[in-house]
């Protein structure tokens, strides 16, 4: 058994902007020096498949990184510092079971169900504005999708929406370790907490008008589960780990597809196969990598990590570690594998919102495929910091499109 | 102990003893019996524990909870005796129990 702090791990820049470019290079070359571990500034980087399953399963050995992230920001006393520290994702043991309970129930998949024709009039509604323009960066379109549906699903109105995009786009960099951003990260949480307690308290006072995700969390504070800020803290978290992971994977599912025009166009054909595609997307490139922190020393193989030490793992490097999926850097949704991506993480915070994620994204590319057709890039894209939620920022694309909706989705549009 | 046989797509066979109070798919699990995934670690939301408990057991083992039911609509697989193995615990009466798993939990 050896500590950590006497191996010789490779260093990887995650920080760094070529790193986000094209993380390849550097992987395969940590690679060839430990099969799945490197150092980074601050912690080290879990990059193999096995030992992210393995791993970030150990719940109880781990911690939310939040308070390394608040010092790393300077956030100590702030109120976005103690939104991270709060927020269910930082939590565990039976708190976490009652943060997460109080609204478990509404995202199982017979529930999210019911949300699939909504989910067609937005993306409907979105490509008729949209679509017309015949080019445009597709990250910015996607963003208005699932954002839209969330407000739609939670009762708020669409006027509400640029400006709770904007807050997003700032706290979606939370874990961007950019100290230079906290006066703006402090600003958006204010506007997106402002936000919900509009919200709430319109509700309260208008009394509820069926049985939607608002009335489910305003039900689980009267019924003692949630707190008042609890409750908003809940809504603002829903819409940042709703926001940036769905555009993102959007948009970079229409990055592979302009690889892949035969998929695209069977998009548009074939629901079952769009959602072959999602997986397949989330299996090769993952948005979210996942910092912990040890609460307690941990052995994993022969490898022995002291108390304290922040691991950051990457996931949307595991979809790529040749010894878990067969020709990894090929886009194949036809794939059949022993082994599943983790785009959703692994343990008990694996995300709440997968069931919805994956009916959005799925029912969104069926559409968007038979709205844009034959899409081309027509500019540079640009990619996201690595560590946080990953992806493409700017995906110019043109492309011919199509007003004739297939009968099927024309019902949404009623 | 609670003696649970798991039984594989393939037809391998697992006889394990459970500690009474864990899981079902806990029992798998922490014993590397294949064939449960079990990614969100027992809070009813990823729906990879999936087994089906064999006819002359699913009296005893209860009628999934709405949570559970409203999960498992994730499969869309009308195979009677379907359970979320997280969601059954190992107890006294269901010494011997019988489950078996699907090809894929995914
Ligand atoms: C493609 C879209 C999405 C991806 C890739 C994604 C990914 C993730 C990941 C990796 C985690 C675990 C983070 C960790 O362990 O530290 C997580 C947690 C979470 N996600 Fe998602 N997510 C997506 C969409 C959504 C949506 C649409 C919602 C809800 C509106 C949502 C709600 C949550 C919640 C509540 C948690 C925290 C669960 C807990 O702490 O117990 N996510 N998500
Ligand atoms: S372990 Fe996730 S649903 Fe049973």
């Amino acid at each position: 058994m050896q500590s950590v702090t006497d191996l010789a791990l490779p260093h990887l820049p995650i920080e760094e902007p070529a790193f986000a470019a094209d993380p390849m290079p550097y992987i395969e070359a940590a690679r060839r020096q430990h099969p799945w571990l490197a150092k980074c500034n601050g912690g080290y980087v879990v990059h193999g498949y096995q030992a992210i399953k393995d791993l970030l399963y150990m719940d109880d050995r781990l911690s939310a990184s939040s308070d390394d992230i608040i010092e790393i920001m300077g956030a100590k006393g702030t109120r976005w510092g103690k939104f991270i520290q709060e927020m269910v994702l930082a939590k565990s043991g039976p708190e976490h079971a009652r943060l997460r309970g109080s609204i478990a129930a509404a995202f199982t998949p017979r529930n999210v169900n019911r949300y699939r024709p909504l989910m067609q009039e937005v993306v409907s509604r979105l490509l008729d504005e949209w679509a017309p323009k015949g080019t445009f960066n597709f990250a910015e379109f996607a963003s208005y999708f699932p954002i839209t549906v969330l407000c739609r699903i939670i009762g708020a109105s669409p006027a509400a929406i640029p400006n709770l995009r904007h807050a997003l786009e700032t706290l979606g960099l939370a874990y961007s370790m950019d100290r230079s951003l906290m006066p703006e990260l402090e600003a958006a949480y204010n506007q997106a907490w402002g936000f919900a307690d509009q919200l709430v308290i319109e509700r309260q006072t208008r009394g509820s008008s069926g049985e939607d995700l608002l009335d489910v969390m305003i039900a689980a504070k009267a019924a003692g589960q949630l707190n008042e800020q609890e409750l908003r803290d809940m809504l603002v978290f829903l819409f940042v780990a709703g926001f940036d992971t769905s555009k993102n994977a959007l948009t970079l599912i229409m990055h592979s597809m302009l690889r892949h025009p035969e998929h695209w166009v069977r998009c548009a054909e074939d629901q079952v196969f769009c959602d072959k595609v999602v997986e397949e997307q989330f299996r090769h490139t993952a948005t979210t990598s996942i910092p912990r922190t040890l609460a307690e020393d941990v052995s994993y193989g022969d490898i022995r990590f002291p108390t304290g030490s922040m691991l950051i793992f990457a996931v949307p490097m595991s979809g790529r570690d040749p010894t878990a999926f067969s020709d990894p850097m090929m886009f194949q949704p036809e794939r059949i594998s022993a082994n599943r991506h983790m785009a959703f993480g692994r343990g008990m915070h694996m995300c709440l919102g997968q069931h919805l994620a994956r009916a959005q994204i799925g029912e969104g590319v069926h559409l968007m495929a038979q709205r844009i057709t034959k899409p081309r890039l027509v500019g540079e894209v640009t990619w996201r910091r690595f560590p946080g939620v990953w992806g493409i920022s700017s995906l110019p694309i043109a492309f011919e499109p199509n007003a004739h909706l297939k009968a099927s989705a024309v019902h949404a549009n009623s | 102990m609670v003696k649970i046989t798991y039984i594989e797509a393939s037809g391998a066979e697992h006889v394990i003893d459970v500690m009474p109070g864990l899981s079902i798919m806990e029992g798998a699990v922490k014993n590397n019996v294949p064939g449960i995934l079990a990614d969100c670690g027992g809070a009813c939301a990823c729906g990879t524990c999936r087994v089906f408990v064999d006819e002359a057991w699913r009296e005893r083992t209860g009628k999934p909870s709405d949570m559970e039911e409203a999960m498992l609509e994730l499969h869309d697989d009308p195979s009677p005796g379907q359970r979320l193995s997280c969601q059954i615990r190992a107890v006294e009466n269901l010494n011997g129990l019988v489950v078996r798993m699907p090809k894929s939990q995914f």
